[in-house]
């Protein structure tokens, strides 16, 4: 069999959806890997905080989206993931162990409190997830013979110019970046990802044909927690100095989950989608509306809501069968 | 011992003020399943206008006070009639997000009104402080206490003794038999929302009296109500009393063990101690809502 029909099977076959997915993903990765040199420092500071708030959506995504938990306060693993990485650093780790001291306890903590919280539901999971992040923030902000406190931390600078360490947080990111899209795909089409929809729509329902639901939520909160650490350790890399206040800040958590709810919950794109209309609506607003950059925010949050419950992708998908008729009117 | 006895009813004079503030949150979240993250926000409107009413324009806290509450509950009603009514069937998280955006909106239209600069209001009540066995309580807590057990008692008279109690009650069973029998459940609505933003407003009010505030310092007011409102049991006002002197009360004894940069920390680790042995909290029924689902 050549390979050309062997790609036509699958095509056809019950993986073809993911198959479009990635194929739209390496065309998205094509993209963001050439696309450096045409770029100014502004543009590619914008575009890695871009990519990594659709990672951190896509953290939340995965719980919320998928899952139907609002997990309100997953900014603690970003946080969580901050601090890991940048002690690594100072204790002179290299950048991909570093990583890995951010996130292996950020994930272990989702693993620990998983089964605890996630009995709740609806808000009273959400207000725990938030409490759960005001703890650790404490905690950070308190154990200064270790963080440095709620005054912060420095990390030594890395090799090279500026423009260098800026490359090579972007290409961090970018690398995140497929990996959350990945993940997006897994919970989408996987087996796995099945049982997180089934607990989404009904959690009995879900219980009673099978799913192990305390299981399968504990790993997804575990996922969203990796992806989410590993996001904070390359930010702090990033900006070299990091605060409580800055990287267990609740607000990256609310922009995440405008973000993934405008892009479309529950899909793969749909966090990237919701990251590119904030960011871009949100940088716009602190560089021409300083003083209004709170109120633009917030008014962006509550149209998002009222107008667009279901994204961006399904208000076109709700509005375009009317558009078509009255752009070609029936003779 | 008597540092204990002090520090503890230092803890019971602060519950009262976290019991009070407490309502408006629960209300609104009991009867419209909606958490409102905008309410520390409308806590500062209500210190803001009080502020203004006494400092700019001279009149006394007696009326000023009432003045607060009379603002938020028209803006409360406002916003519930004009906004928040149109997110009633939505999911939790969809009214949890939206009154976060909610948030950030007032608060920025409080940055450009009032500035940022924190405010306060001197010396309403002095530092005068009377004596109860040994122990010293300041005037300006004794009123703040006061007051706030004044409208707890007044929000249950208000929710058992009156139609518009009954009508609030029976919407939050069932919106759909409400309206079947003659309830306006949008006005309903709106007046709920109404009654526990002057309770935010009479809140704002006390917070002026005896603690500086800003545009941002709503927020601690909001997460605080939230813990309050856990701890006691969602819809029941004696489980907000408990839970808003549980948190007064252990905040102050933590300050004895550790570190003042932990007070706000405390109250959460007990939040989530209590989310995970007892979810419904610890007067919480079925009546209001549901924990679960």
């Amino acid at each position: 069999m050549t390979a050309s029909a062997l790609l036509a099977r699958w095509a056809n076959g019950p993986w073809a959806g993911s198959l479009r997915s990635a194929a739209i993903a390496a065309v998205l990765m094509a993209i963001l890997m050439v696309l450096p040199p045409f770029l100014s420092l502004y543009w590619l500071r914008l575009l890695t905080s871009v990519l990594m708030l659709a990672v951190i959506a896509q953290g939340m995504n995965a719980m919320a989206g998928f899952v139907g938990y609002p997990a309100f306060g997953n900014v603690v693993f970003f946080g969580i993931g901050a601090y890991g990485t940048a002690l690594a650093i100072a204790a002179g780790f290299g950048m991909a162990p570093a990583l890995l001291v951010g996130a292996v306890p950020a994930a272990t903590l989702a693993l620990a409190v998983g089964p605890l919280l996630l009995r709740l539901r609806g808000h009273y999971f959400a207000i725990a997830t938030l409490g759960l992040n005001e703890v650790v923030s404490a905690l950070a902000a308190n154990l200064s013979g270790l963080t440095g406190g709620a005054a912060g931390l420095s990390l030594p600078l890395g090799a090279g110019t500026a423009s260098d360490a800026a490359q090579r947080a972007y290409f961090g990111f970018v690398a995140l970046f497929a990996a959350s899209l990945a993940l997006g795909i897994f919970l989408r089409d996987s087996r796995f990802g099945y049982g997180c929809r089934a607990i989404r729509s009904n959690e009995e329902a879900a219980e009673a044909t099978g799913v192990a639901t305390l299981r399968v939520k504990s790993i997804a909160w575990m996922l969203s927690a990796l992806l989410t650490a590993v996001a904070g350790g390359l930010y702090a890399r990033w900006v070299g100095f990091i605060e409580p206040s800055l990287v267990f800040d609740m607000a990256i958590s609310v922009k995440a989950f405008v973000m993934f709810l405008l892009g479309g919950a529950g899909t793969v794109f749909g966090p990237l989608i919701g990251s590119l209309l904030i960011e871009s609506a949100t940088t716009l607003a602190w560089s021409h509306l300083l003083k209004l950059h709170l109120l633009v925010l917030g008014v962006t949050i509550m149209l998002v809501v009222l107008v667009l419950p279901d994204g961006a992708q399904g208000f076109v998908a709700r509005h375009w069968p009317t558009v078509r008729a009255w752009w070609r009117p029936r003779s | 011992m008597q540092l204990v006895a002090q520090i503890v009813l230092n803890g019971v004079l602060l519950g009262g003020f976290y019991a009070c503030m407490a309502l408006g949150f629960s209300i609104v979240w009991g009867v419209m399943n909606m958490v409102n993250l905008a309410y520390g926000s409308m806590i500062m409107v209500g210190a803001y206008v009080t502020q203004l009413a006494v400092l700019h324009v001279g009149l006394p806290l007696a009326i000023a006070l009432p003045m607060a509450a009379l603002a938020t509950f028209m803006l409360g009603y406002a916003l519930q009639r004009g906004l928040l009514n149109r997110l009633a069937e939505r999911s939790v998280f969809m009214t949890l997000i939206f009154t976060f955006g909610l948030n950030m909106a007032l608060i920025n239209l409080n940055l450009l009104l009032f500035s940022a600069d924190v405010r306060s209001l001197p010396d309403v009540f002095g530092r005068a402080s009377f004596t109860i066995a040994g122990l010293s309580v300041p005037y300006s807590r004794a009123t703040i206490f006061a007051v706030a057990m004044a409208m707890t008692l007044g929000l249950h008279a208000l929710l058992n003794w009156t139609p518009l109690g009954n009508a609030i009650k029976a919407t939050s069973f069932d919106p759909d038999a409400a309206r079947l029998s003659g309830i306006d459940v949008p006005h309903v609505y709106a007046l709920t929302f109404a009654i526990g933003g002057a309770i935010a407003g009479v809140t704002g009010a006390l917070v002026a009296t005896s603690y500086s505030f800003s545009p941002f310092a709503g927020e601690s007011y909001t997460m605080k109500a939230f813990v309050v409102v856990v701890l006691g049991g969602l819809g029941s006002i004696p489980g907000a009393i408990i839970g808003g002197i549980l948190l007064g009360v252990v905040e102050n004894l933590a300050s004895l063990f550790l570190d003042s940069g932990y007070r706000d920390a405390v109250g959460f680790a007990l939040l989530l101690v209590v989310l995970v042995l007892r979810p419904r909290g610890l007067m919480g029924r079925r009546f209001f809502a549901e924990v679960k689902g």
